[in-house]
């Protein structure tokens, strides 16, 4: 076994050789794993690469380790000269057996930034750290700061080092739609990794919470992104049923999309009247290009909201039964309904002049903590009357909203049925519980 | 929402006897799968010897549960899932599979048999079809036949051990763990915390 000095700086070297070369040798690696072995066998590597996933034993971490991340703080405290290569090479081992140190993911900002790492190549790297530890805070981070790097390279006003050396050209089209793709490709590719993380951890909420980030950040007002997400991310939640985090973003799609919608309503009706800069046939043709695509843009976002809600409540329904006791399909309703109340509450008697966008916006404020009590006191509202002869007590408020046909909206009478169903059929104690709660809240927060 | 093993076995007087197994590891990493195979393979066996003839029990363990049916003609069956995975549906899996295997292979080859010499094959797609829930049987069916208050719950796998038994104990002598696989669950009771590094 390797003790002295000299055999331990042999031995790390041709670690860390070996797996330089175990990715040159395969470009699709997607895993990385410790293999438990206590002892190293006679002269053979600890690295271990099959089928695309890469393994190292255990026993060469605890030499390992400690001497790649010395050497790393020995260059950066100028105490020691590294080679950019073998500043790649190091940081690549050290953030696969450690990827929450900082410093590690630091020096390759600066590799990043001198154009020595591609940016993808460094994205890859976080990837496969993630397959192995799913919620590493840093390795986040870190995707975070290449992301806004990549954002600002590919922007229309073109990239930070041509500005440096004083060529500020104007991009041509072919370098802006290579950009734009350029871009897509990687936030797709960000969809993916949050996906995979978040299928290794339990609500993992790092994973859930850069996927929030990054929509808020690289797909602003993109209409149909949200829709796509919230579509692909439906089955997910199904099988993930107590995973709070999942959920918790399909509740942010629906308040993006309700702010998104707001907006182009209210760009629509000013268009309509001609007091915005923007006139109705280029509002409709920004609706078009958001994926929109029907001439009646305006009867869309009548009903495009409501039926949004209504699919998300069925889903919630649909799962409720058929996965008795778990809060978390329950803690859903609520956000759901929430907010589903609130903007009905507020959409109410809206005629062509009102602003919708305002009425959103708090809305979207007053949704951040849906479990304050009687923080509205408006008089409950009676549009929805009881209707016991129906399945669900739905009502028709077509004549409402003057409209094309809306689905069938949920509210008080119709969500007490719920309640009362389920707890009529029930045999688990804990969907009891959780439907008598739900039904007081109804009382004490809805009710109001 | 998953299922990790389904298993065939017959409860012998003093041991348990692997008869047929199928595992979905996919969820696990890689370098892992086949101590955790390994894994299942001890907790299976542990949970039926432990059981008695004619009853059902389901067994927590860290995130997992296993639900066992041991029949009275000792013919029994495990399957090993998450905590979100619907228990009914597993002992509608269970009865389903042991009533089917008791009519294809001969109750002569239980006591002795093994998973080479046993002649069935479904449990692979059983397994991979019951994955989804919601693809398989219709669960309303179940509510009308199964009794829930007969099932017995088990917190740990301690509960089901006699006075005295360590687990611990248990897996240093099972012959269905591999010596990596022993040495694995040392060090993996050693550091239950999910941020380390070795």
């Amino acid at each position: 076994m390797a003790e002295s000095e000299e055999e331990v700086d042999v031995l790390v070297q041709r670690v860390v050789k070996d797996i330089t070369n175990a990715f040159k040798r395969n470009p699709n690696i997607d895993e990385i794993g410790l293999i438990p072995c206590p002892e190293a066998r006679y002269n053979r590597s600890p690295i271990v690469l099959v089928e695309n996933k890469l393994g190292v034993e255990s026993w060469c971490v605890k030499f390992l380790l400690p001497y790649v991340h010395n050497k790393l703080l020995l260059y950066r405290q100028r105490k020691q000269w590294l080679d950019r290569e073998v500043l790649v090479d190091i940081t690549c081992t050290l953030l696969l057996l450690n990827p929450d140190f900082t410093t590690a993911w630091n020096v390759r900002k600066e590799l990043l930034q001198c154009g020595v790492l591609n940016p993808e190549k460094d994205l890859y790297l976080g990837k496969l750290a993630l397959t192995k530890y799913p919620k590493s805070p840093e390795t986040w981070i870190h995707r975070r700061w290449v992301l806004q790097m990549l954002q600002k390279e590919c922007s229309p006003a073109g990239s930070g080092q041509k500005e440096q050396q004083g060529q500020v050209e104007p991009q041509g089209e072919a370098e802006r739609s290579w950009h734009t793709e350029r871009l897509q490709r990687v936030l797709q590719e960000e969809m993916r990794v949050c996906a995979d993380a978040a299928g290794r951890y339990p609500s993992n909420y790092n994973a859930w919470s850069h996927r929030i980030w990054v929509l808020q950040h690289m797909a602003k007002g993109n209409l149909k992104i949200l829709h796509d997400e919230l579509s692909s991310t439906r089955l997910w939640v199904s099988m993930h049923v107590s995973d709070h985090s999942g959920f918790h973003y399909r509740q942010f799609l629906l308040k993006s999309l309700l702010g998104e919608l707001g907006q182009s309503w209210e760009r629509l009706q000013s268009g309509a009247l001609n007091l915005s800069p923007l006139p109705l046939a280029d509002a409709l043709q920004v609706h078009r290009s958001n994926g929109d695509g029907t001439a009646g843009a305006a009867d869309d976002h009548a009903s495009a909201v409501p039926q949004l809600f209504h699919e998300e409540m069925e889903l919630c329904t649909d799962l409720i039964e058929s996965y008795p006791g778990h809060e978390t399909l329950w803690c859903h309703r609520r956000h759901v309904f929430y907010l589903w109340h609130h903007w009905r509450k507020n959409s109410q008697g809206t005629g062509p002049q009102s602003p919708v966008l305002t009425h959103t916006a708090a809305l979207l404020s007053e949704a951040s903590d849906p479990h304050n009590e009687g923080r509205s006191s408006q008089a409950m509202d009676v549009d929805c009357v009881p209707d016991s002869s129906k399945h669900g007590g739905y009502t028709q408020n077509t004549k409402r909203l003057k409209r094309g046909p809306v689905p069938p909206c949920p509210g008080l009478p119709s969500e007490h049925l719920f309640v009362s169903r389920i707890l009529s059929s029930c045999r688990s104690p804990e969907q009891g519980r959780f439907a008598n709660a739900y039904r007081k809240w109804l009382d004490s927060v809805i009710g109001q | 929402m998953k299922l990790y093993s389904l298993s065939v076995l017959y409860k012998g007087s003093t041991k348990a006897n692997l008869l047929k197994a199928a595992y979905d590891l996919s969820s696990f990493s890689f370098f892992q799968r086949s101590s955790v195979q390994e894994f299942m393979t001890f907790t299976t066996a542990l949970i039926v010897e432990r059981s008695s003839l004619g009853s059902r029990a389901s067994v927590k363990e860290q995130e997992y549960l296993c639900h066992v049916y041991v029949r009275n003609d000792n013919l029994s069956g495990v399957v090993i899932a998450d905590s979100e995975y619907p228990s009914r549906v597993c002992f509608t899996l269970l009865d389903k599979v042991l009533d089917e295997f008791s009519r294809q292979v001969n109750s002569i080859d239980w006591p002795s048999g093994s998973p080479a010499t046993v002649q069935y094959t479904a449990l692979d797609s059983y397994l991979a079809k019951y994955q989804n829930p919601r693809e398989a049987d219709a669960m309303t069916k179940v509510q009308a036949e199964l009794d829930e208050t007969k099932i017995i719950l088990h917190n740990t796998m301690e509960s089901l051990l006699e006075r005295g038994e360590k687990l611990d104990d248990l897996v240093q002598k099972s012959e269905h763990l591999g010596n990596q696989s022993k040495a694995f669950y040392k060090t993996a009771r050693k550091q239950n915390s999910c941020c380390e590094v070795m």
